[in-house]
C-alpha cells in the first residue's frame, strides 16, 4: 500500500497517491472554474479566462508551497504553535483598522488590491499547529483529563467566538470548533463523553430549529436562514433564493448532467457560481456520475491523509494530520450540505475546487504539512 | 503509554508511534466522514429523482427562452394633407406587486414615498391597496399611462434625477415592485371627425368598421421578437429582431370639407330636433363629396356619429336609464351596430328622383328619346291597371324631356321609361352600377343585387316607379358614384378612400391610381344631362342648393319608403360644381326629417348649400355669378360666425322652416318635390320646349298666410303653390 523511493541510502514515504489525488482535484477545480465563470467573466471583464488565470497562478504557487513544505521536517513546525496562534488572534483584530476588506457588507478579509486573505483561514490552520503540539505535550494519558478537554475545545470556542464576533462569518467559526472538537476526539481514547456531547449537541439543535421554525410565523426575520432551509420554495425570492436555484440545478442535471459546459444555472441564477455554489454545477454539467466522482475523490483523499495519520512515527504527525482530515471533511460535507440543502446557507467554500485563490494556498500547504509528515514515516526494513 | 501496541502495519520503529486506539479512533473518524458522505449522496440522488423533471422545466421556464413579444406600431391615417387621423401612441400600465414591496420591512416607504411623489398617487390608497392583497403579484394601478407621467420616477429610480429631500423614505435603491408595461393604444386626434369612415381599433389591433377594417392587415405589422438562445459556448445570447410597424394610409380624404360637411350636417340635426317627434333632426343624413374625375372620396359624413376614442360611449343618444335597460335586454350590441353603421355605404334606401337622370341618360344613350320629346303631363299616368301620380296631382301639362328633369315630373319620366324598355332599361341600370357593390375600400358596402328588379323580374308597373327612383334600393356611394360617370364623359370610377400607402418610414409603398370600371354613357349624353341638372338649380327643384355666388347643378330626391302612405321620406340632392366642368360632386341623403311634413327637398339642399357655400371657396373655385344683397348679407354673416368659430348656431339659411300644420292628410299626389324659395314662384318660364298653355289649376289656390302653402279648396290639402305638389302626397294608390 506505502509507495517505497529509493533515494541513496535512506528510504522514506512519499505518498503519491495523496500527491496525485490533490493535483487532480486543483486541475479538475480550474477545469470546472474556467466552465463555471467564463460567462460571467467575459460579461463583466471582457476575458473569459479572467477567474481561471487567477486561479491557476494561486494553484502554482500553492503547488511550489506543497511540495516545498513537504520537504520540511515537520517536527520544526512545532517551534512555530505559539507563533501560529497568535498570528492568526493577531490577523483576526486586524480586520479593525484600515488592512480590512469589506466585500458583500462583511469584513472578513485583509489585504490590498489583487492580494487578499481571510483571518478564518489564516485561524484554522493556526489551530491545527497549535492544537497539535499542545496535544502532543499533553500525553495520552492526560488527554483523558477534564482540564485537557477544556484546554483543546476551549482554544476552539476562543477562536470560534473570535471569527464570528469579528468576521461575522459563523461557517468558519463552525468550522474552528469543529476541528477542535475532531482533533480532541482522535487524540483521547474515549468515545463516551463524545457520544453523550454529540447526542446533546443534535437534541439542542432539534430544539432549536423547532423553536424558530414554530415561532416564525409572527417573528421577524432574525432566524430566516434557517427558516428559508426549511421551507426554500417560500422563501426562494429573498432567503434561499441561491439554494434554490442550486437546487434546480442538481435536479435538472440528472444522472450525466447537461455536458460539460452546458450548464445553464450559471448564465446568472446561480449567484457567483464559482465560489460556494460550485458543487452544484457540477451536478449540472457533470450529472450524479460527475458528484459522486468528486465525492468519491476527497473520500480517497482524507483516506490517505488517515493512513498517513494511522502511520506516523509521533503525536505531533498524527494529531496535525487528523487536524487536516477534520478541516477538509468538515468543509466538504458543510459545502455538499447547504448545496443540497441539507443544512442552513452558510459560506462555505469546497476545498481545492472553489474559486479562491489564498484559500487554495493555505489548503494546498496544509496538504504539504501532511505529505512532510507522511514523508516522515520511514519505511526501510526492519 | 505503557500497555501501547504496535501496529501490525509495517515500518514500526518509534516508541512514538500511533498507538492501536488512536489508529481506531481514525479508522471511525474515516467511517463518520464517509457515512456523511453517503448521506449526501443519497439526498443527491432523491433529489435527482423526485424533482429532477420539476427542476429541469424549471431551469428552462425561468431562461428567458421564450421570447418576448415586442409590439409593432399599428400605422397612421392621415387626410391627403398629411393631417392625422388616426395614430398609435405608446402608452404604460402601472402595475404594482406587493409582495415584492412587502418582502422587506423597509421596501415599503420609500415605495411609497415615490410614488406619491413621483407618479402621482395618493399614498393612504396604495397603502391600503399593499395591505389588501400582500400576496398579490400583479395589480393594474392605472392604464394607458403615457410616458411622459413617469418620466420623472424611472428618472428617480436609476439615480439620474436627483432628490434633496431630507427623508428615510428618500431611497431610489429601496423603491420595488412597480412595474410597467407597454403597449400601443389607438389614439383619433380629432376625436369623432369621419368616424364612420375611419373605423376604429381596439387594443387587440384589429380594426372595426371603414379603413381599419378594410386595411386591417395594411395596417398592422408584425412582431418583433426578444429571444434568447446557447450559442456554440454555451453562452446566453439574447438576440432582438425589431418589430416591423405597420404601414401608413394616406386617405383621399380632406380633413377641412370632411369638418365642413360634419358641421353642417350636425347644425341641421340640431335645428330640427325635437321639431314634429322627439330626438334628432334626422333619422340618419349622409353626406359623400367626391372628385368627378377620380372617384376619390373627399368627405364621407353621416349623422349620428360617435367619437373613435370612445366608441363604446352611448351617452350622447342615451339616457343612463335606456343604457341600463339596453345592458339588461342585451340589446347594446344592436345599438354600437347602429352607430357604427357607415350610412353613407352600409344602408340601402329607394333613391328617388334623383334616379331621374339616369333614366333620362339611358334613354339619350340608348336611343330611346332625343331629349326633344314632349310629354303631357296630366297628374297620373295608368300602368298595368294602377294609377300612378305624379307629385303634381293638377297636372304639370305639356313639358319637355329637359322641363321634367326640372320640376322632376314623374309622368315625363315614366313615358321616357317606357320608351327604353324593361331589358334596356335594366340594362342601364347595373350600366351605372345600381345592384353591384362600387367595391370602394370601406368596410361594411352593403350588396344590393336581390334590391333591383332584373329585366325577368320587372313589369310595366315596376318600369315605370323605377323611372322616379322608386321600387329599387341603393347605396349613397352606388348612387355618386354612378351620377360622376354622367358629369365626367361617361367613365364609372371605382370609388376610393386611400391613394397612397406609406411604410412607417414615409417611403411609398404603393400609389393607388384612379381606376376606370367601364363606360357608362358617351359626352354628348353627358353634356345634356348637365344641361338638364343645371336647370334644376337655375330654374327647377334645386335652386336653394346653389351657394352664393356658385353655379352648380344637381337633382333633389324626394323618396318614399315603405309602407307607402306612411309619410316618411327620404330627401336628398345630388349635385356637382362648377356647372359648365362638373369636377366636385355632393351627395346629402336626410333619411326622414324631424318634421311634420318631411316630403321636402330642402332639408337636403339646405346643408348642400351651406357646405358649398364653405367648400367651393376652400377649394380654390371663383365665383362666377352675382351676388345678390342677401347673397352678400349672407357671406359676411358666415365670415363672423367662422371667426367666432361656430360658438353659436345662425340661421341666416332656410328663412322658412316647416311649421307645424294640421291637416296632414291622406297623400295621392306626386312624390312632392318642394321648392320653398323666399323669390316667390316663377317657374312658368321653362326654358325648354313645353308649351305652357294657361295658368296652372293650383295656381289659383289660395295661399295661407301662415305657412305659404296654398290650400286646395276641394280637399284642403296643403299644395306647394310652385310646383303643386300636395304635402305628404304619395304616387301610389
Amino acid at each position: 500500500m506505502l509507495k517505497k523511493k529509493n533515494s541513496g541510502t535512506n528510504e522514506y514515504f512519499v505518498d503519491y497517491s495523496l500527491l496525485f489525488i490533490v493535483i487532480f482535484l486543483v486541475g479538475f477545480g480550474l477545469l470546472m472554474i474556467y466552465s463555471v465563470s467564463s460567462y460571467k467573466a467575459f460579461a463583466s471583464t471582457g476575458d473569459s479566462a479572467y477567474f481561471l488565470k487567477r486561479q491557476a497562478i494561486a494553484a502554482l504557487l500553492g503547488l511550489v508551497a506543497m511540495i516545498v513544505i513537504s520537504f520540511v521536517p515537520y517536527q520544526w513546525w512545532k517551534a512555530l504553535a505559539v507563533p501560529a496562534i497568535a498570528v492568526s488572534v493577531i490577523s483576526l483584530f486586524l480586520l479593525y483598522t484600515p488592512l480590512g476588506l469589506t466585500r458583500n457588507g462583511a469584513t472578513r478579509w485583509l489585504g490590498r488590491g489583487a492580494f487578499s486573505v481571510q483571518p478564518a483561514e489564516i485561524c484554522k490552520i493556526g489551530m491545527i499547529l497549535f492544537l497539535a503540539t499542545i496535544i502532543s505535550k499533553i500525553g495520552r494519558n492526560a488527554i483523558r483529563s477534564l482540564r485537557a478537554a477544556v484546554i483543546v475545545i476551549g482554544t476552539g470556542v476562543i477562536l470560534a467566538v473570535l471569527i464570528r464576533l469579528i468576521s461575522d462569518n459563523m461557517s468558519s467559526a463552525v468550522i474552528v470548533l469543529g476541528i477542535s472538537v475532531v482533533m480532541l476526539f482522535v487524540a483521547s481514547p474515549d468515545y463516551k463523553p463524545f457520544l453523550i456531547g454529540g447526542a446533546l449537541g443534535l437534541g439542542a439543535i432539534a430544539a432549536a430549529v423547532y423553536f424558530i421554525d414554530s415561532t416564525s410565523q409572527n417573528g421577524g426575520f432574525r432566524f430566516r436562514r434557517v427558516l428559508a432551509w426549511l421551507h426554500p420554495e417560500e422563501y426562494s425570492d429573498s432567503g434561499s433564493f441561491q439554494t434554490v436555484q442550486a437546487m434546480y440545478a442538481i435536479g435538472s442535471g440528472g444522472v450525466f448532467g447537461k455536458g460539460l459546459g452546458k450548464s445553464i444555472q450559471k448564465l446568472g441564477f446561480v449567484p457567483e457560481p464559482q465560489n460556494d455554489m460550485i458543487f452544484s454545477i457540477i451536478c449540472e454539467e457533470l450529472g450524479l456520475f460527475g458528484a459522486f466522482a468528486i465525492i468519491l475523490l476527497f473520500i480517497m483523499l482524507i483516506w490517505r491523509l488517515m493512513i498517513i495519520a494511522s502511520n506516523c512515527e509521533d503525536s505531533f504527525g498524527c494529531m496535525l494530520v487528523s487536524g487536516i482530515i477534520a478541516h477538509i471533511s468538515i468543509q466538504v460535507i458543510l459545502n455538499i450540505g447547504v448545496v443540497t440543502n441539507t443544512i442552513p446557507n452558510t459560506g462555505i467554500s469546497l476545498p481545492f475546487i472553489s474559486y479562491g485563490g489564498t484559500a487554495l494556498l493555505l489548503t494546498m500547504s496544509e496538504l504539504g504539512l501532511a505529505l512532510g509528515v507522511g514523508r516522515g514515516i520511514s519505511v526501510g526494513e526492519s | 503509554m505503557s500497555k501501547e501496541d504496535r501496529s501490525t502495519r509495517k515500518a514500526k520503529s518509534n516508541s512514538n508511534r500511533t498507538t492501536r486506539k488512536t489508529q481506531k479512533k481514525l479508522a471511525v473518524l474515516f467511517f463518520m466522514v464517509l457515512l456523511a458522505f453517503v448521506l449526501l449522496s443519497v439526498r443527491l440522488i432523491l433529489i435527482v429523482r423526485d424533482n429532477g423533471e420539476k427542476y429541469k422545466k424549471q431551469v428552462l421556464s425561468q431562461q428567458k427562452y421564450d421570447s418576448i413579444t415586442i409590439p409593432f406600431k399599428r400605422g397612421d391615417i392621415t387626410d391627403r394633407n398629411g393631417v392625422l387621423l388616426a395614430t398609435s401612441n405608446k402608452v404604460y400600465n402601472i402595475i404594482l406587486d406587493p409582495k415584492v414591496i412587502l418582502d422587506k420591512e423597509d421596501y415599503l416607504e420609500p415605495t411609497l414615498y415615490a410614488m406619491s411623489k413621483y407618479l402621482g398617487f395618493n399614498e393612504s390608497e396604495i397603502r391600503s391597496v399593499i395591505a389588501d392583497n400582500p400576496s398579490s403579484s400583479y395589480i393594474i394601478l392605472k392604464k394607458n399611462v403615457p410616458y411622459s407621467e413617469l418620466q420623472n420616477f424611472v428618472a428617480y429610480c436609476d439615480g439620474s434625477l436627483e432628490d434633496p429631500t431630507e427623508s428615510d423614505n428618500n431611497a431610489p435603491d429601496k423603491v420595488k415592485g412597480v412595474w410597467f408595461e407597454d403597449k400601443y393604444i389607438r389614439y383619433y386626434p380629432n376625436g369623432s371627425l369621419a368616424a364612420d369612415a375611419i373605423g376604429f381599433a381596439g387594443a387587440d389591433n384589429n380594426g372595426t368598421g371603414g379603413l381599419e377594417e378594410y386595411y386591417n392587415e395594411t395596417l398592422n405589422g408584425t412582431n418583433g421578437r426578444e429571444y434568447g438562445y446557447l450559442n456554440d459556448d454555451s453562452n446566453l445570447e439574447r438576440t432582438t429582431i425589431a418589430a416591423k410597424d405597420g404601414e401608413t394610409l394616406v386617405s383621399t380624404i380632406d380633413a377641412n370639407i370632411q369638418s365642413i360637411c360634419e358641421k353642417y350636417i350636425l347644425k341641421f340635426n340640431q335645428e330640427n330636433a325635437n321639431v314634429y317627434r322627439e330626438g334628432a333632426g334626422s333619422n340618419n343624413t349622409g353626406v359623400i363629396i367626391m372628385e368627378v374625375k377620380t372617384g376619390n372620396v373627399l368627405a364621407m359624413a353621416s349623422y349620428p356619429t360617435f367619437d373613435l376614442n370612445n366608441p363604446r360611449d352611448l351617452s350622447a343618444y342615451y339616457t343612463e336609464e335606456e343604457l341600463a335597460k339596453m345592458e339588461e335586454e342585451n340589446t347594446l350590441t344592436q345599438a354600437y351596430n347602429t352607430l357604427w353603421r357607415n350610412f353613407c355605404i352600409s344602408d340601402t334606401y329607394e333613391p328617388g328622383s334623383v334616379a331621374k337622370p339616369f333614366t333620362v341618360a339611358a334613354g339619350l344613350e340608348s336611343g330611346a328619346i332625343t331629349g326633344d320629346e314632349v310629354y303631357n303631363c296630366t297628374g297620373s299616368l295608368e300602368i298595368g291597371g294602377h294609377k300612378i301620380k305624379c307629385h303634381n296631382r293638377y297636372g304639370d301639362g305639356l313639358v319637355s324631356v329637359q322641363r321634367s328633369v326640372e320640376i322632376s315630373c314623374n309622368v315625363g319620366l315614366m313615358y321616357i321609361a317606357q320608351a327604353i324598355g324593361i331589358d334596356r332599361f335594366t340594362d342601364y341600370q347595373r350600366r351605372f352600377g345600381f345592384g353591384l357593390r362600387t367595391g370602394v375600400d370601406l368596410a361594411g358596402e352593403s350588396r344590393t343585387d336581390s334590391l333591383v328588379y332584373t329585366a325577368d323580374t320587372m313589369g310595366p308597373t315596376e318600369l315605370a316607379t323605377c323611372s322616379f327612383g322608386q321600387g329599387f334600393n341603393v347605396t349613397m356611394i352606388q348612387t355618386i358614384t354612378g351620377f360622376c360617370s354622367m358629369l365626367n364623359g361617361g367613365y364609372l370610377y371605382e370609388p376610393h378612400m386611400v391613394s397612397k400607402i406609406l411604410s412607417s418610414d414615409g417611403s411609398v409603398v404603393e400609389t393607388i391610381q384612379p381606376r376606370v370600371l367601364k363606360q357608362t354613357v358617351s359626352q354628348s349624353t353627358c353634356d345634356k344631362i348637365i344641361q338638364y341638372c343645371n336647370g334644376v338649380v337655375t330654374d327647377g327643384t334645386g335652386k336653394t342648393a346653389r351657394p352664393a355666388g356658385y353655379a352648380i347643378g344637381g337633382k333633389t330626391g324626394t323618396a318614399e319608403t315603405l309602407p307607402r302612405g306612411n309619410k316618411e321620406y327620404v330627401v336628398s340632392f345630388m349635385g356637382y360644381a362648377p356647372a359648365d366642368d362638373p369636377e366636385i360632386a355632393i351627395y346629402c341623403v336626410v333619411d326622414r326629417p324631424n318634421a311634420q311634413h318631411q316630403d321636402d327637398a330642402k332639408f337636403a339642399t339646405g346643408i348642400v348649400h351651406n357646405i358649398l357655400t364653405e367648400v367651393l371657396p376652400y377649394l380654390h373655385y371663383p365665383m362666377t355669378e352675382e351676388l345678390s344683397e342677401k347673397e352678400i348679407a349672407e357671406l359676411e354673416q358666415l365670415q363672423i360666425d367662422l371667426q367666432t368659430e361656430y360658438t353659436q348656431v345662425v340661421s341666416e339659411n332656410d328663412p322658412e322652416t316647416v311649421s307645424g300644420n294640421e291637416g296632414a292628410e291622406d297623400g295621392s299626389a306626386g312624390d312632392g318635390e318642394t321648392t320653398t324659395t323666399a323669390e316667390g314662384a316663377d317657374t312658368a318660364s321653362g326654358d325648354g320646349t313645353a308649351a305652357e298653355s294657361s295658368e296652372p289649376v293650383w295656381k289659383s289656390f289660395e295661399i295661407d298666410p301662415e305657412t305659404g302653402y296654398a290650400i286646395d279648396p276641394n280637399t284642403g290639402d296643403l299644395v306647394d303653390p310652385e310646383t303643386g305638389a300636395v304635402v305628404g302626397g304619395s304616387s301610389f294608390e
